[in-house]
């Protein structure tokens, strides 16, 4: 890195910690700092970065606004950004290919449900053709961006082939 | 003439437990077979070409799936290199660091992890899990279901289960349709017991996570892999199609694990002629490379295969510390009934009762065994205060804690009155007060009267085609005039918005304040370190009420 970056991003750092009287150690991801295990857990260190997948502040969250009907199951979920915020904390001690499998989930957050338990059938054995499989993969590509997801299908792909564990006719 | 001595074992309850001889051929062989491969890794450009002997163009899909995926490469051969006995050695020495281990472990095959635990005897097997589980602090999990799949009856015992120190309870059915009613009642009953005990249902697998997808559940454990190919396509699936699995569920904010065990393949017969423990170290590879937080493991339901050859039981304890040994968290099974000896049962559950495990049951039966829908446990309601009192005597946290009579009937009473308001806010069948009065005093099914089975299954088609949620059982709750266990239903909703409990061992103390291998790691490294039992926390495991006080006397 920069060296003048990174003195003004420590400066920053310092600040920051001035102003909370917290811990020099607990960079926020907005100050381009990784998440780590020191801001574990999100909920109570960095509930102010979390939002819903409907934009709604985590802190905003409330039962009575269950109650009322302002919250509903649509914004009771996780949303991408949080999963990667998960996924720098896994990584953070180690954990890369759980970091790895958040970074997946990450992506089928926008698949809807009843497609998302379409495609996992789909990927059981004998289920598919290699060309539905690739056609899936394209799918999660293209329309919804979920690259590695998609690298995950492909991969299928080849080795039920190898294998001949695709749909028999 | 007959030996009296012989004629009194023959009657002995061990003596009507089954047995049988080793036969490595055929994978009948808990560990150490001479049949399984030698380890090795070849890597060629940042690729495995060669793993345990098989070179990349003779690989099965498992083989293919844990070279591309399960084992850090950086390392590999620099840890493979090294001889098993003196990674086995290092396991058990206080000096070397839980992440010096992991450095090691986590970048070695199967064969070589097979290796290495099989250097081990059971106390070093034990030595190696005070060491290697992954959270601070170990916990407890239990089975709530019964023959009846009623509803009232799952929500009394899971409070009761909850004021007895449980962190996470399981259900599943008798009737497949019941799902939705099993789910709603284990959750409303936990929170009542303890706010922040996770629940699960155990179905099939796309029908499990859309129950967790709508708010019925808070994590998914019985998504099982297994340790040959042919097995794994019975199970219908793959590797991939369960790696994908694992990334729907925390794409929900879902927790989940997976499991697998010794004994699954050669009871399905195709063993492939390896040893129970290298076909299991290959399902834990898969589970790492999967990216999954944690494995049930301990050979689950095949208990009595492994049960019934040589070692078997030092083969269960050895494939949870496999799973320790890479990082995972390790729920540890003790469940399944698989002995008629009281002696044997204790003994099987030494291993991870003693050195304590992220989870030491898989659970605990919170039931009579009659029940038990997971075919029986290891550990019934009925052995409740046998665990107290050997916490007791042992000093060690198995998870639970004595209770009074009087608040683990007020407990139950309690759920069963929450779930008898909820049913009635969201037009189900009702629950009638008759319900409520023997769901509170009752010890199993046996106690509880019939309800009308077909009038609930129609009424839970109906629900689950209105789309009901877990924002309308807090909804339905509050409005019942339980705006306690609402605000405990509501809070779990919450934690899949943030994800904290996604990781590794995680529990929820209190507060709905997460505990896991983040913020509560493992740090054993000898005597007086790792988990020290508190002074509050001995009184509470000591104080059993039906000791006598010295000043008494």
């Amino acid at each position: 890195m920069d060296q003048e970056l990174l003195m003004k991003q420590i400066v920053e750092q310092v600040m920051q910690a001035m102003n909370n009287g917290g811990s020099v150690s607990a960079p926020a991801a907005s100050a381009g700092g990784k998440v780590t295990s020191e801001n574990y857990p999100l909920s109570e260190n960095m509930a102010d970065k979390i939002k819903t997948p409907t934009g709604k502040p985590f802190t905003s969250l409330s039962y009575e606004k269950v109650i009322s009907g302002d919250i509903t199951a649509d914004d009771m979920r996780i949303s991408p950004d949080t999963l990667e915020m998960q996924a720098q904390v896994a990584e953070s001690v180690n954990r890369e290919a759980f970091a790895g499998n958040l970074r997946r989930a990450a992506e089928l957050i926008a698949v809807p449900d009843d497609r998302l338990l379409e495609i996992y059938n789909a990927l059981r054995p004998y289920r598919s053709s290699k060309q539905d499989l690739v056609d899936i993969a394209n799918e999660l590509d293209q329309k919804y961006g979920a690259k590695t997801a998609a690298a995950l299908v492909r991969e299928a792909a080849d080795v039920y082939e190898q294998r001949g564990r695709l749909k028999k006719f | 003439m007959k030996s009296k001595r012989f004629e009194v074992l023959a009657n002995r309850p061990v003596n009507q437990d089954g047995y049988v001889k080793e036969w490595p051929e055929v994978g009948l062989i808990a560990m150490n077979s001479p049949f399984d491969p030698t380890p090795s890794i070849k890597i060629e450009n940042g690729r495995v070409t060669e793993l345990d002997g098989k070179c990349r163009a003779d690989f099965d899909m498992l083989d293919t799936f844990i070279a591309d995926h399960a084992i850090r490469l950086e390392n590999a051969e620099k840890a493979m290199a090294l001889d098993s006995l003196e990674i086995a050695r290092k396991i058990v020495d206080i000096n070397v660091s839980r992440k010096e281990i992991l450095d090691i472990t986590l970048s070695i095959t199967p064969a070589k992890l097979t290796e290495v635990v099989g250097k081990m005897t059971i106390v070093e097997i034990m030595m190696g899990m005070s060491k290697m589980r992954a959270r601070l602090m170990p916990a407890n999990q239990c089975h709530v279901t019964n023959v009846k799949d009623n509803p009232v009856q799952i929500a009394a015992d899971a409070a009761e289960a909850g004021v007895r120190g449980f962190a996470e309870m399981e259900t599943t059915v008798g009737i497949a349709r019941y799902a939705p009613f099993n789910a709603i009642a284990i959750m409303v009953g936990a929170q009542v017991g303890r706010p922040g005990v996770m629940t699960q249902c155990a179905l099939e697998e796309a029908t499990e996570l859309m129950l967790g997808m709508r708010g019925f559940t808070t994590y998914a454990e019985t998504i099982s892999v297994y340790g040959t190919e042919p097995v794994f396509m019975d199970g219908d699936d793959t590797p991939y199609s369960k790696a994908f699995l694992a990334s729907c569920y925390a794409s929900r904010g879902l927790k989940m694990r997976f499991t697998s065990g010794t004994g699954s393949e050669v009871q399905m017969g195709y063993a492939e002629g390896k040893s129970m423990l290298y076909l299991e170290a290959r399902c834990l590879a898969i589970t790492k490379g999967a990216g999954v937080q944690g494995t049930q493991n301990g050979s689950v339901s095949c208990v009595g295969v492994p049960a019934g050859v040589p070692g078997g039981i030092r083969a269960i304890a050895a494939e949870n510390l496999i799973a320790m040994l890479l990082d995972l968290e390790s729920t540890t099974s003790n469940d399944q009934t698989f002995t008629h000896s009281d002696l044997r049962r204790v003994a099987r559950s030494v291993p991870q009762f003693f050195s304590g495990t992220d989870y030491i049951c898989s659970g605990y039966s919170a039931t009579p065994n009659y029940d038990n829908m997971f075919a029986g446990s290891n550990w019934d309601a009925e052995d409740y205060d046998d665990w107290n009192i050997i916490q007791r005597d042992m000093k060690i946290d198995g998870g639970l804690q004595p209770v009074r009579e009087e608040d683990v009937l007020k407990a139950r009473n309690k759920a069963a009155r929450a779930l008898q308001g909820l049913f009635r806010e969201l037009g189900l069948p009702p629950i009638t007060d008759a319900e409520v009065e023997a769901a509170t005093y009752a010890n199993g099914s046996n106690d509880m009267p019939d309800r009308n089975v077909n009038e609930d299954l129609k009424a839970i088609e109906d629900m689950m085609a209105r789309n009901v949620t877990g924002v309308d059982f807090v909804k339905a709750l509050d409005k019942a005039g339980f705006p306690d266990v609402a605000n405990n239903i509501y809070n779990m909703l919450r934690q899949k918005v943030a994800g904290d409990y996604l990781h590794t061992a995680s529990i929820f103390g209190d507060n709905f304040h997460v505990l896991s291998a983040v913020n509560a790691p493992n740090d054993y490294h000898g005597p007086m370190t790792g988990y020290q039992i508190s002074e509050e926390r001995w009184k509470q495991l000591s104080d059993i009420p039906n000791a006598i006080r010295p000043e008494d006397i």
